[in-house]
């Protein structure tokens, strides 16, 4: 018999994960259609962690909007390159909706794609509207689709913390009713607590990683749970 | 009074034939929908007509502006080198830049006392607020009315015309109406949505000169082009002898059928219907799709393009539920807005809305109109009932 109550899952790319976050039916990793907050110290491997679950689900057929805000379309395919995650073939078919906030694009894009977007740090407003658009633009022929913010951090550092927490609920908002999947990386205590505990607050599910253990400290449909981790040539592994 | 043109389609009737030297405009945008396109395509058409304008900002700095106005198909670099335009650059700084501009912010706390002087230096000129809702968590909010405020004054007395790009944000409803309270006029800019933002249109609330008629216009923004409008469609679509062409006749102030007696045994819509709303500001082109399978090609095109759909069904004839069904999954597919419009009620045998539900397995988020359309009867409400779904309450 179906469990009504079921939460679909999506897999999260990484090896480990969706045992670790397996529940009573069975089923593991991100529950679909919630926000995910991924947070820790420097160098600990969030963006890691988002790019993997990003590139799991391109070859999944899940399209990816992704907001970058630390690192410009090039770092960004280094970045996807290091760990053997091509990502042009996904602009090319523009499954990868990239909006990046970060890079000089006065003297012209350095992507030809259709699905990268050039956006403004400190401009939220536009943010938002790309967001609105880039939604549109690849829920469209696909219902399921992920999304990233990589990261808030730089977000909030360009930016008055409350108006960032007002843009973040508006973008949740947005995907939630989209039926996306968000994830949002922030480096721990690069803000003050106040707004720390304002980012949980708006999130389903917290992940923590400090460089040797994992913690899921909140996740829907599951209790708490743990479990060392590595960062490998093919990405993090539990 | 002498009244400066926007250079906005459409939004120059709504204020009466544009703004007067001296006010103040509020465009205030929904997240996510496009408003920064309004700011600049003012400036730029009351530059053209000779005046002086700045541009004040601090969402980036002036060069990606500039690079803005190019991709628009507007030279401010020339405005610029003319000295009819100036920059009050409140962005560079503070993302480690180089400022750039007549005017620079090193600190917040200048901006009112900066901008002030921005305004005297352009009399009868424009000046462009980008980003009001940037500035708001920066300042305690009984400040920032009060800046807002000052500025009008100054603007007021110096002919100035002050242009204000507002986000609304989840911001305090006392604080928004604040806002509202000290600006001339007020431009709401609002998405049209099922799902995802699939129209946004722009409607005058406010204007202290004039009365708008709160006609909502719907528009796109387009690079190079800037603001165009443009008449949505709503699709009427149902299983054959639903009732659809004389849906559209009587919903429309006019209409035509295309073929209509090509058959003249049995009078159907073999191409489609044609009408034309107008009601409550909104204006609309309805297209009636006939209902037999061998015309869904024609349904694909026109779900695509339409923000609205009205799925008709003949309450009596249950048989036809399974197809009006699958037109339903078509534009759900599309993702527009839709009500069933439950004709025929007068027939005998005639399901209730309620029963209609339960039959065709729908939730509760589609709305069900009875109706008896040969009688004139529930057509307004269908019409009021989605353009309620269309537009939030």
């Amino acid at each position: 018999m179906v469990n009504k109550k079921m939460i679909p899952r999506i897999e999260s790319g990484i090896p480990g994960f969706d045992e670790l976050t397996s529940s009573n039916d069975g089923t593991g990793g991100i529950p679909e259609n919630t926000a995910t907050l991924i947070y820790g110290p420097p160098k600990t491997g969030k963006s890691i962690f988002t790019n993997q679950f990003t590139y799991k689900g391109l070859t999944n057929e899940e399209p990816c909007l992704y907001i970058t805000t630390d690192n410009g379309y090039k770092q960004f395919k280094t970045n996807m390159d290091e760990f053997n995650w091509p990502i042009e073939k996904y602009l090319d078919y523009n499954t990868l909706y990239l909006i990046d906030t970060i890079s000089d694009v006065s003297q012209g894009k350095p992507s030809q794609s259709e699905s990268y977007i050039p956006s403004y740090i400190n401009n939220p407003t536009d943010i938002m509207v790309k967001v609105g658009s880039g939604v549109n633009y690849i829920s469209k022929n696909n219902q399921r689709f992920r999304s990233v913010i990589d990261s808030a951090t730089t977000l909030l550092a360009y930016n008055e913390n409350m108006l960032i927490i007002r843009v973040l609920k508006a973008y949740l908002m947005r995907i939630y009713e989209a039926g996306g999947t968000p994830i949002i990386a922030y480096t721990q205590e690069s803000a003050d607590s106040i707004v720390e505990t304002m980012l949980k607050s708006m999130v389903d599910n917290i992940i923590q990683l400090d460089g040797e253990n994992m913690y899921i400290e909140a996740m829907k449909g599951i209790g708490k749970r743990s479990s060392p981790y590595q960062i490998r040539d093919s990405g993090i592994t539990l | 009074m002498i009244l400066k043109k926007t250079h906005i389609p459409k939004l120059d009737d709504f204020l009466g034939g544009g703004m007067p030297e001296g006010s103040s405009i509020l465009f205030s945008a929904v997240p996510g929908v496009e408003c920064e396109a309004f700011g600049y395509q003012i400036l730029n058409g009351i530059i053209e007509d000779g005046n002086r304008g700045f541009i004040f900002t601090n969402v980036t700095d002036p060069n990606n502006i500039i690079y803005e106005f190019k991709n628009y198909g507007w030279d401010l670099e020339k405005y610029l080198d003319e000295e009819k335009v100036f920059f009050v650059d409140g962005s560079s700084k503070f993302i480690g830049l180089p400022t750039i501009g007549k005017y620079s912010i090193d600190e917040i706390n200048q901006t009112e006392e900066i901008i002030l002087k921005a305004i005297e230096d352009i009399p009868n000129g424009v000046g462009i607020i980008n980003n009001l809702s940037t500035l708001i968590d920066y300042l305690d909010e009984d400040r920032i009315v009060k800046i807002i405020s000052e500025w009008n004054k100054k603007a007021k007395a110096n002919n100035t015309i002050l242009v204000y790009i507002f986000t609304k944000w989840d911001y305090k409803t006392e604080l928004i109406q604040n806002i509202k309270n000290n600006v001339d006029a007020v431009v709401s800019l609002n998405s049209i949505e099922e799902r995802v933002i699939i129209g946004q249109g722009f409607m005058v609330t406010n204007a202290s000169w004039n009365h708008p008629d709160n006609k909502m216009v719907l528009f796109f923004v387009l690079q190079p082009g800037g603001i165009k409008i443009y008449v949505p469609k709503l699709l009427v679509t149902g299983p054959y002898n639903a009732g659809k062409s004389s849906f559209v006749k009587s919903i429309s102030n006019k209409s035509i059928s295309v073929d209509r007696m090509a058959l003249e045994k049995f009078p159907t819509t073999i191409a489609m219907d044609i009408g034309h709303v107008d009601r409550d500001g909104f204006v609309a082109d309805i297209f009636g799709t006939p209902g037999q399978e061998r015309f869904d090609l024609m349904l694909d095109v026109l779900a695509k393009e339409a923000v609205g759909a009205f799925i008709m069904v003949d309450s009596s004839a249950p048989q036809t539920f399974g197809r009006a069904k699958e037109m339903i999954n078509k534009t759900q597919s599309e993702s527009i807005p839709k009500i069933i419009v439950a004709n025929k009620q007068d027939l005998p045998g005639a399901l209730a809305p309620e029963k209609i539900r339960d039959v065709m397995k729908l939730d509760d988020t589609i709305p069900i109109v009875p109706t008896i359309v040969i009688e004139n009867n529930g057509v307004e409400t269908a019409l009021k009932t989605l353009l309620k779904n269309l537009y939030g309450e």
